[in-house]
């Protein structure tokens, strides 16, 4: 997070973690089109020429709220591809929140699990551990065959701290209410240790609201976070120290 | 070596930070080109800035109706005061602001946004928008001494254009810009990434490079302390067992009374088994001192073909009770080599030993010595052969045998110390497995070289290269 006071401008990283070819990317695109003209910035993709990302995706979203704080959100993906550990370890440095877009199918069961223990090692390796970190999950490609049933992931999210939500990133479904329950736990997370609200005379859920509506859900706030199924979306909390 | 710490901030600097200027992403030069086309097209002045003021391009022809205010002071004072209130003049939240000077020409400002932050503003005009409408009085009124036909007609010649028209130049070339300077950004950014990605591979194998070392540093310690250790063990176990020896070979001899005959077969098995026991015993104490580099060598001149006859005398008995046929074939005129006698008979009785084991009855077992070069024998041209081939002489010698042979992907490994090929053959022929490995060691200490090939149609041919003269270069 850095924080602008002479031109009240926060900047909030998010960064959208997985395996390869988990739609990390997709979902970007997704959130870059439900956007209004002006929320958005360009898309910018750092890819090789078979379309993987090789460095990241960045998205620039600009909110600029009732106490004229303007709020900048720079969405990242890491490449998720198992050789660019070195650009994934970079990308998630100084990130305040973090999505991880999980494949649905139960072949790459395996794969996701991979990805979520790289995650933890590379914020072992800033000083940071999970538990500092708002988290999301979202499981991704609903509607292909042979995916893990909808029952047996409520099941296993039950017993998780970190809620979760089911997409389908193609068709832009699950895309916003994901990325509005991350804000919603990074904003909270952020405030704790910061106090923004207080400073700034901000109503963070009034905020989340006109997000969710520039970003084409026009739904009242608690639906939108009520979409997720398990974990919590208010125990987030930094630890002391 | 410590790892360098982790880059800091490099990316979020570049896409977080609010501090990316203009002249970062674009080239002036390129800005420039883009600003003087646009003028070519629509005819407009046009002039871009940076967010601190500065310069980056200009697309202004001359006006012919300033360079004529310029030569009257009240003009001069006047241009002037334009100048500063255009350079004032800020774009408001719309992005856009204008100006109409003294002359009647207009000036339009727009801001230059990128990532929802105005990174500096062009200036388009001055311009005419209305040109039948002529100059404004407080044109023609400014100096007396200016000539006011003069100033109607370069009225007239001003850059014309329609609001409407200015209004869409500047958002063309706001487009314009926002491409250029989002493929500049990314460029920015790519190389960036590229350079921390590297920095940060860099950093992680230093990292792995360190652990590697203190695991290595740890495996040698180990393997010091282990051959001092069979060096200690072999020398206790040496004293005792001599002993035993003695004691029972002054039994065998009857020193302490005679013996019944089944006494005497004891005897004799407890006083083999215990030169068999030294014997092993002697060969530890050898590896250990050949690994950790303590057997001091006595070389000398050392003729090789005398060598191979005493060897080929002493094996001989053994041969023969085994019924396998010995012979030996040595090259005339092999010069004398620079070795330990003692040892390199060591490793031929070992070599010639083992192939008497591995051969079966009337097999053959054949010793030759002959003239070679050394690097031409351990792996051919390897480049540079002309520099280096006359560089060491050498002589060879060979074992062969007509035995089991030895499998191409076995035959590094059984130099290795405690390694036998097939352990089943080890009941069946016996040996502890560190012949082969002393012989290497020997070998080395020689600065020679040891290695196994196929004797046709089967068994296996030891050659042992060993340079007649020191080593003195490399």
């Amino acid at each position: 997070m850095q924080l602008d006071f002479v031109n009240r401008e926060l900047t909030i990283k998010l960064v959208y973690y997985g395996p390869a070819l988990s739609g990390k990317t997709t979902n970007l695109q997704a959130l870059h089109k439900a956007a209004e003209p002006g929320a958005s910035g360009r898309l910018m993709t750092l890819e090789t020429r078979d379309d993987r990302t090789l460095f990241f995706d960045l998205l620039p979203l600009t909110f600029r709220n009732q106490g004229s704080l303007a709020v900048r959100l720079k969405v990242f993906t890491v490449p998720g591809q198992v050789i660019h550990a070195s650009t994934r370890r970079l990308v998630v440095q100084g990130a305040d929140g973090i999505a991880f877009i999980a494949d649905s199918r139960s072949a790459e069961t395996q794969h996701n699990a991979e990805s979520f223990i790289d995650l933890k090692e590379n914020l072992k390796q800033h000083g940071l551990t999970l538990k500092q970190m708002p988290v999301v999950i979202q499981f991704n490609k609903r509607d292909l065959p042979e995916v893990r049933s909808d029952a047996e992931i409520a099941e296993l999210a039950s017993h998780g701290r970190e809620p979760v939500y089911l997409a389908v990133a193609m068709r832009g479904q699950g895309v916003v209410e994901s990325f509005v329950g991350l804000l919603h736990l990074t904003w909270s997370a952020l405030d704790a240790e910061h106090d923004l609200n207080k400073k700034f005379g901000f109503d963070s859920d009034a905020f989340l609201q006109t997000v969710a509506k520039k970003l084409g859900d026009p739904r009242p706030l608690r639906d939108i976070l009520g979409a997720c199924v398990g974990g919590a979306l208010d125990v987030l909390k930094p630890e002391a120290g | 070596m410590t790892a360098p710490p982790l880059p800091q901030k490099s990316l979020d600097e570049l896409t977080l930070g609010g501090n990316v200027a203009l002249e970062d992403l674009v080239s002036r030069d390129g800005l420039t080109e883009v600003v003087k086309s646009a003028n070519e097209l629509f005819g407009l002045p046009i002039r871009v800035f940076a967010e601190d003021g500065k310069l980056l391009a200009d697309a202004a022809e001359s006006v012919e109706l300033y360079a004529y205010l310029n030569t009257s002071r009240s003009g001069r004072a006047a241009l002037s005061e334009v100048v500063a209130a255009v350079k004032a003049l800020a774009p408001g939240p719309e992005g856009e602001a204008e100006y109409t000077c003294v002359t009647g020409a207009r000036y339009r400002v727009a801001a230059i946004i990128y990532d929802s932050r105005q990174i500096g503003r062009m200036i388009l005009g001055p311009f005419s928008a209305d040109p039948s409408a002529g100059p404004p009085a407080s044109l023609l009124a400014l100096d007396p001494q200016l000539d006011t036909d003069n100033l109607r007609a370069l009225h007239r010649k001003l850059p014309q254009s329609s609001e409407q028209t200015v209004s869409l130049v500047a958002r063309h070339l706001a487009r314009v810009l926002d491409l250029l300077l989002f493929s500049g950004h990314r460029a920015l950014l790519t190389s960036n990434m590229h350079l921390a990605s590297v920095r940060e591979s860099f950093r992680e194998l230093e990292d792995k490079n360190q652990k590697l070392q203190v695991a290595y540093d740890r495996l040698k310690e180990l393997d010091r302390l282990k051959s001092n250790f069979l060096a200690t063990v072999s020398h206790e176990l040496r004293t005792p067992l001599t002993s035993i020896i003695g004691y029972s070979e002054m039994l065998v001899e009857g020193l302490a009374g005679e013996l019944t005959s089944e006494q005497r077969d004891f005897v004799q098995t407890i006083r083999d088994k215990g030169d068999q026991l030294l014997a092993l015993i002697k060969g530890l104490l050898d590896l250990s001192k050949l690994e950790s580099g303590t057997m001091s060598l006595r070389k000398n001149q050392v003729d090789v073909a005398a060598l191979v006859k005493d060897v080929v005398t002493t094996m001989t008995p053994t041969a023969r009770k085994k019924e396998v046929e010995l012979a030996f074939e040595v090259e005339k005129g092999l010069p004398a080599i620079w070795a330990d006698a003692e040892r390199l008979r060591q490793v031929l009785l070992n070599l010639t030993e083992n192939a008497i084991k591995f051969t079966p009855v009337s097999g053959s077992v054949r010793l030759t010595a002959k003239i070679a070069g050394m690097d031409a024998q351990t792996g051919g041209d390897a480049g540079g052969m002309v520099l280096l081939g006359a560089r060491r002489t050498a002589v060879e010698l060979r074992v062969l045998d007509t035995g089991i042979g030895i499998p191409e992907n076995e035959r590094s490994r059984v130099f290795d110390a405690f390694y036998q090929v097939d352990s089943s053959s080890t009941r069946e022929v016996g040996g502890t497995g560190l012949g082969l490995s002393i012989v290497k060691r020997l070998v080395d200490a020689h600065d020679g070289a040891v290695r196994i090939e196929a004797n046709e149609p089967r068994g296996a041919v030891f050659v042992v290269t060993i340079p007649v003269r020191r080593a003195t270069i490399g």
